[in-house]
């Protein structure tokens, strides 16, 4: 997998067709075994949605700004490990109420660090500019080995056939996607 | 913590925001003055010296662009010219003008992304640049505007954004060709009026008054705002090759801090970074950046460290407009690598980080793998000097309440934009008033 333009929301010709806008990114390594995971989803996603936005892996995560642009769906696929089954897939829809200000126990993780602007800043920060799509969702797959390496274990690959399934699923939902 | 009239007063911080990396400020007043000022750097060391050993030396760059996300070109091409330099060999003018346009790449994303989210908001009293785009939504925009620009050209010549994977000893893997260079030059442009407008945009700012007593020190060449490569100059005369320089800086290790203290041997503390860099180069900058500096107030030395963000915007200027003069005047570097055959030696190199000045040194053996290495990044420099910032700051503003004393400690620290984990080798602050 190589890496793809991202950052650029013109890209693809869907904003010249009045068709709901879709950005799927993903985050990991594809050289961190099992942390490919999200990579490898979004590839699907493409293969199957040939006309949504897709990005990844995201190295910085304002990058996203670029790509989200007032999307009506915006996804984000990433490996995840909290101790779940491998392959297990989570869903989780952001909670606009993220846009207020943040608390202090949320200050005192997100603005410590511009390496550490997550994604929840990066939220916040969109919604601040317009940019924030209508709905973001971020898909994460359980994975089981983070080591060196290529390939990702069985049961985490059938996480990824999953998680497609159920991305393409919003997607359609939203019209972009047969 | 106490306030006003008590004998003893503490401010603490006890997670500095806005700064690359995890520390914080310990400050001690006694009857009006301050006793102490402890800058903590508690961010695990990250040992990269100690990965280098045993490793050939083709993989320097690589490994040490790792060390940090916002400037790993700064650890590449101080780690090429280490190697290089121990090697004997020198690369093709070609060569060293596609390095510096990727150099400028990484300047105009750190430089952006450092006026627009991290220090700007601290001005026009916003927590955070969440508040700030809430408070001047088109401020943000340009900020990100430029950033992106920034990207473009870490992509284009680079390979990507972060962590560019383009960059080998003796050059690069490939060298873009002409049209992919080409079209840069039109968001360059357009990059370097909104740097223009940042300029006019922070020389606005409020500055709170101080000037500090600088010993500076930065590259300094003949010809060109230093970048890439130069000698080693410094506010009081000192011109010193790198491995002269290598020589003369001495650390050490406070246990405060994870990060080592840098200092000339046999002299006091120095700082690098831009007001260094502006104050021994700014006769050189070109024409559209020295008059933007002159337009925004600043003579050809700044002692203001809070007027540090209108310097480093002109140096935005700066970056941008030598990377339209590299992109118009591109010739593919052909081949894109000087072969470099490895032999024992030693070798050192030098770069201007965004924020500061950068220095490696490597000891080779016959096989050209690594048996000593050393890093100094420009917040190790720069330590002793911020806390001696620090300690002017809450001096002159004890009339302050804690939190905003508090306050003024952090956009003190931000002046010189630390990256704590490039040195930890950063921020939680605490006040003692007595």
């Amino acid at each position: 997998m190589t890496d793809t333009v991202i950052g650029d929301p013109v890209s693809k010709a869907s904003r010249s067709e009045d068709l709901p806008r879709v950005v799927v990114a993903a985050m990991g390594s594809e050289y961190r075994r099992d942390d490919g995971a999200g990579l490898a989803a979004m590839a699907m996603v493409a293969e199957q949605c040939p006309d949504v936005l897709v990005g990844g892996p995201l190295c910085d995560p304002l990058d996203v700004l670029g790509m989200w642009d007032g999307a009506d769906l915006a996804v984000i696929i990433d490996a995840v490990s909290s101790g779940a089954p491998p392959g297990t897939v989570h869903l989780v829809e952001l909670d606009p109420a993220l846009s207020r200000p943040p608390d202090d126990d949320q200050r005192s993780v997100g603005p410590n660090s511009t390496h550490g602007i997550g994604l929840v800043g990066v939220y916040r920060l969109a919604r601040a500019i317009g940019r924030a799509p209508a709905k973001v969702v971020v898909v994460g797959i359980e994975g089981l080995d983070f080591g060196q390496g290529v390939g990702l274990n069985a049961a985490v690959q059938e996480g990824v056939t999953h998680a497609t399934r159920h991305v393409v699923e919003l997607i359609g939902e939203v019209g972009r996607c047969a | 913590m106490t306030h006003g009239s008590s004998v003893h007063r503490t401010v603490s911080i006890e997670g500095l925001s806005r700064v690359e990396g995890e520390g914080s400020l310990h400050v001690e007043v006694r009857d009006g003055v301050v006793e102490q000022v402890a800058l903590n750097i508690f961010e695990p060391p990250r040992f990269f010296e100690a990965f280098l050993r045993g490793r050939g030396a083709l993989e320097a760059p690589d490994i040490t662009a790792r060390i940090c996300g916002i400037c790993p070109v700064a650890y590449q091409m101080s780690a090429c010219a280490a190697v290089e330099d121990a090697a004997g060999v020198t690369v093709s003018p070609a060569v060293t003008d596609m390095r510096r346009l990727l150099y400028c790449g990484e300047w105009i994303q750190s430089h952006a992304l450092h006026i627009y989210l991290l220090h700007a908001p601290d001005f026009l009293g916003c927590a955070d640049a969440v508040e700030l785009a809430e408070l001047d939504r088109a401020a943000v925009e340009r900020g990100l505007a430029i950033k992106k620009i920034g990207n473009l050209l870490m992509a284009t010549v680079g390979g990507r954004a972060i962590h560019p994977v383009n960059v080998r000893v003796g050059g690069f893997y490939s060298a873009p060709a002409p049209p992919e260079i080409a079209a840069l030059a039109d968001p360059l442009r357009r990059a370097r009026d909104l740097a223009l407008e940042t300029v006019s945009w922070v020389a606005g700012f409020d500055f709170p008054d101080m000037a500090g007593d600088y010993h500076f020190v930065s590259l300094r060449s003949p010809r060109h705002y230093p970048i890439e490569s130069g000698r080693i100059a410094s506010s009081d005369g000192l011109d010193l090759s790198p491995s002269a320089f290598n020589q003369m800086v001495v650390e050490e290790h406070v246990a405060r801090s994870t990060a080592l203290h840098a200092r000339l041997a046999g002299q006091r503390d120095y700082l690098t970074g831009p007001l260094a860099r502006y104050a021994l180069n700014s006769s050189i900058l070109p024409q559209v950046a020295r008059e933007a500096a002159t337009a925004a107030g600043l003579g050809p030395v700044v002692t203001n460290p809070f007027q540090s963000i209108v310097v480093r915007a002109v140096e935005l200027v700066f970056a941008c407009d030598e990377a339209l003069r590299l992109v118009e005047s591109y010739e593919a570097p052909n081949p894109p690598a000087t072969d470099v055959p490895l032999r024992a030696g030693v070798g050192f190199g030098v770069s201007e980080a965004p924020r500061g000045l950068l220095l490696h040194a490597y000891t080779l053996d016959a096989a050209g793998d690594i048996t000593t290495a050393r890093i100094v990044p420009p917040t190790s420099q720069n330590q002793i000097t911020i806390e001696a910032d620090l300690r002017r700051v809450v001096q002159g503003a004890l009339d302050l309440s804690d939190a905003d004393l508090g306050l003024r400690c952090e956009q003190a620290v931000r002046n010189h934009d630390p990256c704590i984990s490039c040195a930890a080798h950063f921020l939680d602050i605490m006040v003692v008033r007595a």
